[in-house]
């Protein structure tokens, strides 16, 4: 099958994507768009509201000292300086003063007021009035230390001990370990969580672009009726795996950027990364990673250029193209969900699936320990739908790039299949 | 010496059938014509002797083998409907051509660059296809056809779109190939240019050869009784005659069929007598357009197509 003219189609195809202004534009900037888009993420979580003022309205008036200092050793009256104006009042005078003061909430004098009723000791529920009460970075900040004020006043006469209590206000704190076969039981970080999750999105656009452009090389050369030409040289069947093999090459070339842009930022000393994202990629996951990748681009750019040969203009093909694409973006969103718990029953069914398994198994992968079993049965499962899906592939192909005028009916397509052409 | 035989060739489309058993044989050496109206069969005919379809029947032969990537790489192939990459450079455009007929190196691309001297687009070799006008498209595609040196030169419809200029261009370059010895292959609809270029012509008409042998045999044996007549004042009146079987009219020029061979001389008085001003007077001739005309009738407009192939 391969020979001097799948190899000048292939170096067409390389030319024309791989070496294009815009595809090296593209594959340059993903990797940059999504420093970009972190950095503007991180710089809107760290630039927090400042000089915020308050009145603090405790109806217990001997509480008030405990606020001031829990609140005095907070970070948001240390770092971002908060101001608490602390009041005690009952509910009445509460209800005047809150009268007294809405102008000077309505016209942001004050952001807010709390108040802690004496209910507030036995249910914790704590009032808050402002112009803006849905503010939910506030409402975490000070969830901590007021939690804290009222748990030591409420454990107070019960003859606790200080460490009793710090127990009693304590989380769990999970520390995961990862189990695996042949290796020591270790202490699990997140790194391999945010690597399954790039790399899943890094897969998912990489397929859908990669098919999307191979879909429109085959209608660009449909439409301008240039594969009467090719095809006087080389047949359907040449051109359509040197297509393939172009698409793939390039998408892989384009994944090695991204993956290596990847391994090299996380391991620099640029980024110090906290131990509990380093990255655990094992070279059977590395080696995986990149076949399923390549068996992945030749299916899809496969399904992808026998599309774009049914249809002789973009518009027709892209409505066209949905159930196609959907292939890949179910196994996306299942690979995303299986992200919270690896476990899912359907997730190690999809991983199984042929087409949703590219996308799902090294995701699941890089999450757990897979049987052997399973990551061989997955890719050979995969490879033998090149085997069954390519001749048919194939056949609409030769029949459908030299077909032209009103869009086929897909009854139509279904009986390419018995055609001798 | 037949270079290529054409043996029972069909083709169906669904309920269509676009050729239907057709046969004829291209001489070595010689400017073979395939013609006929749009969608009589000419495009499927040469699609399945360039192996792009696969017949349902029939078999094409290159001295007495079977067609096949061997033959593919021995022709060159101008298809009906032109296409290039438009982004491509035009020199990448013709070597990319070679390539794919297994030629590349420095030879092929000095050639390239003579045959771009020739058609005058040296200047242009590194401009991009899209900026160059359709003409100068065709004349790119045309190189790209006949680089490779091919035994076998394929054109079909190779002179639609072209203006008179660039048509002569093309036409002597068809003639200076013959004299190489290459055999070519063209079909068209315009029976001028067969008429001109050809040596042999096949007629298909609605899938099925209709006419077919050299263009000088096909012509005397229908010639008998046919007087060509380029003329200028009315000749209306010849309907009315009592000799005269059947008038054609081609603007300056008419055909008249005679009910007897003898009567010619009586055509040429009575128009005399009529004051009729007569330029050239030619008894037992006739056009490919005649006969043409005689053998399918009268629908020449085009046949509307719906979705499908071109047949």
């Amino acid at each position: 099958m391969f020979n001097y003219r799948v190899l000048a189609v292939l170096k067409r195809e390389l030319k024309e994507k791989l070496f294009s202004k815009a595809f090296i534009a593209m594959t340059l900037l993903v990797p940059g768009l999504i420093v970009v888009f972190g950095g503007v993420q991180a710089l809107l979580y760290s630039t927090d509201s400042k000089n915020l003022a308050f009145d603090f309205v405790i109806e217990k008036s001997e509480l008030i000292g405990r606020f001031q200092n829990e609140f005095a050793e907070s970070k948001f009256v240390k770092d971002q300086g908060y101001q608490f104006n602390y009041l005690s009042m009952t509910r009445n005078e509460f209800q005047n003063h809150l009268e007294s003061k809405k102008e000077d909430l309505l016209q942001e004098k004050i952001t807010g007021i709390y108040y802690v009723p004496n209910s507030a000791l036995a249910d914790k529920k704590i009032e808050y009035y402002s112009k803006s009460p849905q503010n939910i970075s506030l409402n975490r900040e000070l969830d901590g230390p007021i939690n804290k004020v009222l748990l030591e006043y409420y454990f107070n006469n019960k003859s606790l001990s200080v460490d009793e209590l710090k127990f009693a206000r304590r989380g769990v704190d999970f520390t995961g370990f990862k189990v695996a076969k042949d290796e020591e039981i270790s202490e699990a970080g997140y790194g391999n969580l945010v690597l399954a999750y790039a790399f899943t999105f890094l897969l998912y656009m990489s397929l859908l672009m990669m098919g999307q452009m191979t879909m429109q090389s085959v209608i660009e050369e449909k439409g301008s009726k240039i594969v009467e030409v090719i095809l006087s040289s080389v047949s359907p069947r040449e051109l359509m795996t040197g297509k393939i093999l172009g698409a793939s090459i390039t998408g892989g070339a384009q994944m090695g950027v991204w993956l290596l842009t990847i391994i090299t930022v996380s391991s620099s000393a640029l980024l110090a990364l906290p131990k509990e994202i380093t990255l655990n990629v094992k070279p059977e996951l590395a080696v995986f990673i990149i076949v399923n990748f390549f068996i992945g681009l030749i299916i899809f750019t496969g399904l992808f250029a026998t599309l774009g040969s049914i249809f002789d203009n973009p518009q027709d093909a892209s409505s066209g193209s949905l159930p196609l694409m959907m292939l890949i973006i179910i196994p996306f969103f299942i690979a995303l969900s299986m992200m919270e718990n690896p476990n899912k029953p359907y997730a190690e069914i999809a991983s199984l699936v042929p087409f949703a398994s590219i996308i799902v198994m090294p995701a699941r992968m890089s999450l757990i320990e897979v049987p052997i079993w399973q990551q061989v049965f997955a890719m050979g499962l995969n490879i033998a739908t090149i085997f069954l899906i390519f001749p048919i592939a194939g056949k609409i192909y030769s029949v459908g790039v030299l077909w032209t005028g009103k869009k086929p009916k897909w009854s139509e397509v279904v009986k390419w299949l018995k055609l001798k052409n | 010496m037949n270079a290529l035989e054409v043996k029972d060739l069909s083709k169906s489309f669904g309920k269509l059938k676009a050729v239907d058993k057709v046969s004829f044989n291209v001489p070595e050496g010689s400017i073979f014509g395939l013609i006929g109206r749009n969608g009589a069969g000419k495009t499927t005919t040469i699609r399945m002797m360039m192996n792009i379809y696969l017949p349902d029947e029939g078999e094409v032969l290159l001295k007495g083998v079977k067609v096949g990537q061997e033959f593919k790489n021995r022709v060159g192939y101008l298809p009906e409907e032109r296409g290039l990459y438009k982004k491509m450079k035009v020199l990448d455009t013709i070597m990319y051509f070679a390539n794919l007929k297994g030629k590349s190196g420095k030879d092929v691309q000095k050639k390239a660059e003579e045959y771009l001297k020739k058609f005058e687009l040296y200047d242009r070799r590194l401009s991009k296809i899209e900026d160059l006008s359709k003409g100068n498209q065709q004349k790119v595609q045309f190189i790209a056809t006949v680089l490779h040196s091919p035994d076998f030169i394929i054109l079909d419809e190779p002179f639609s779109g072209l203006d008179p200029v660039n048509t002569n261009l093309l036409k002597d370059i068809i003639l200076e190939l013959k004299r190489e010895g290459k055999v070519i292959i063209f079909s068209t609809h315009l029976m001028e240019f067969a008429e001109k270029l050809c040596d042999h012509i096949c007629m298909i008409d609605k899938g099925k050869v209709i006419l077919q042998g050299s263009l000088s045999e096909i012509k005397s044996r229908f010639a008998k009784r046919n007087v060509s007549i380029t003329h200028q004042g009315d000749v209306s009146f010849l309907n009315e005659v009592q000799f005269v079987e059947k008038v054609e009219y081609f603007g300056n020029s008419i055909g008249v069929k005679l009910k007897a061979e003898s009567d010619s001389d009586n055509l040429l008085k009575l128009l005399i007598e009529k004051g009729v001003k007569i330029k050239k007077f030619d008894a037992n001739d006739i056009s490919l357009h005649e006969i043409f005309l005689q053998l399918a009738g009268n629908e020449l407009e085009e046949k509307e197509r719906s979705g499908g192939f071109y047949v």
